[in-house]
């Protein structure tokens, strides 16, 4: 069967490709800051620094919560197989 | 679905073996690679939980009561001393003669990499051999080299001729 996304996919492959690299590059971008938040918390908590740990850890989730709504884009692995 | 068996029946063994085409596979594996990320993210945001939690279970406490360390006597100017105070662990400490008559007690352990810190009379510091950082012999703060924070302090009185260490009445002013 072929229908319009099909033919789109057809049409430019390298569309879904774009958009994988995207998603990963934010992601390896977000975990990133993540290590680094993760980092001055342990070095803030050693100090005592409560409020640091605190605010490091929201800051954290709430990139980890990005993260995970990104994985929504993720493009659908291309069934080749049905098409043929 | 007659015609659907037929076309299975047409696939050669080795494709029914090995049924995952090449660009297939590649495909999926970014994706999971993407979803490993999603994952790492999750365990980093943990992570950080935890040392939140961490934090406010163990709630860290000032040292209780007044420690004999050593005899005036026994530690003339410029030496150091070292002692341990035992407590749910026990934290190994530097006790300090200054040059000019002063004392100060510090934890002994570098903030660093908790490397085993000396004093040196020659260049009135304390210094980590690790990796050469430098404190400062009065505050214990960092002079030189890579130690993130000063070192902890002690007060350190002198009752009687004799030392005792008790934790510091009032914050370092740094
Ligand atoms: S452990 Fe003391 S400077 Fe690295």
């Amino acid at each position: 069967m072929s229908d319009f996304r099909y033919s789109q996919n057809e049409a430019h492959p390298n569309k879904t490709n774009t958009l994988m690299t995207g998603i990963i590059v934010l992601l390896i971008c977000l975990v990133t800051i993540q290590i680094w938040l993760l980092y001055s918390a342990l070095n803030n908590a050693l100090e005592e620094n409560f409020g640091i740990a605190l605010a490091t850890f929201f800051g954290s989730l709430v990139l980890a919560l990005v993260s995970f709504w990104l994985l929504r884009y993720l493009p659908e692995p291309r069934i080749i197989k049905s098409r043929k | 679905m007659a015609e659907n068996k037929n076309s299975t029946d047409k696939i050669p063994n080795w494709k029914r073996d090995f049924p995952v085409d090449q660009e297939e596979a590649t495909h999926v594996s970014r994706r999971e690679f993407a979803k490993f990320l999603g994952l790492l993210s999750g365990a980093l945001a943990l992570g950080n939980g935890a040392i939140v939690v961490k934090s406010m279970a163990f709630p860290h406490k000032a040292l209780e009561g007044e420690h004999f360390v050593c005899n005036v006597a026994d530690l003339a100017p410029g030496e150091m001393h070292q002692f341990e105070i035992e407590g749910s662990k026990s934290i190994p400490y530097i006790l300090i003669h200054l040059p000019e008559g002063g004392w100060r007690a510090f934890e002994q352990k570098c903030t660093h990499l908790a490397c085993a810190v000396r004093y040196r009379a020659d260049i009135d510091r304390i210094e980590c051999p690790c990796h050469r950082g430098y404190f400062d012999a009065r505050t214990g703060v960092v002079i030189e080299g890579p130690p993130p924070r000063p070192l902890p302090q002690l007060e350190a009185v002198d009752k009687n001729g004799k030392i005792y260490v008790r934790a510091m009445s009032e914050p370092l002013n740094v």
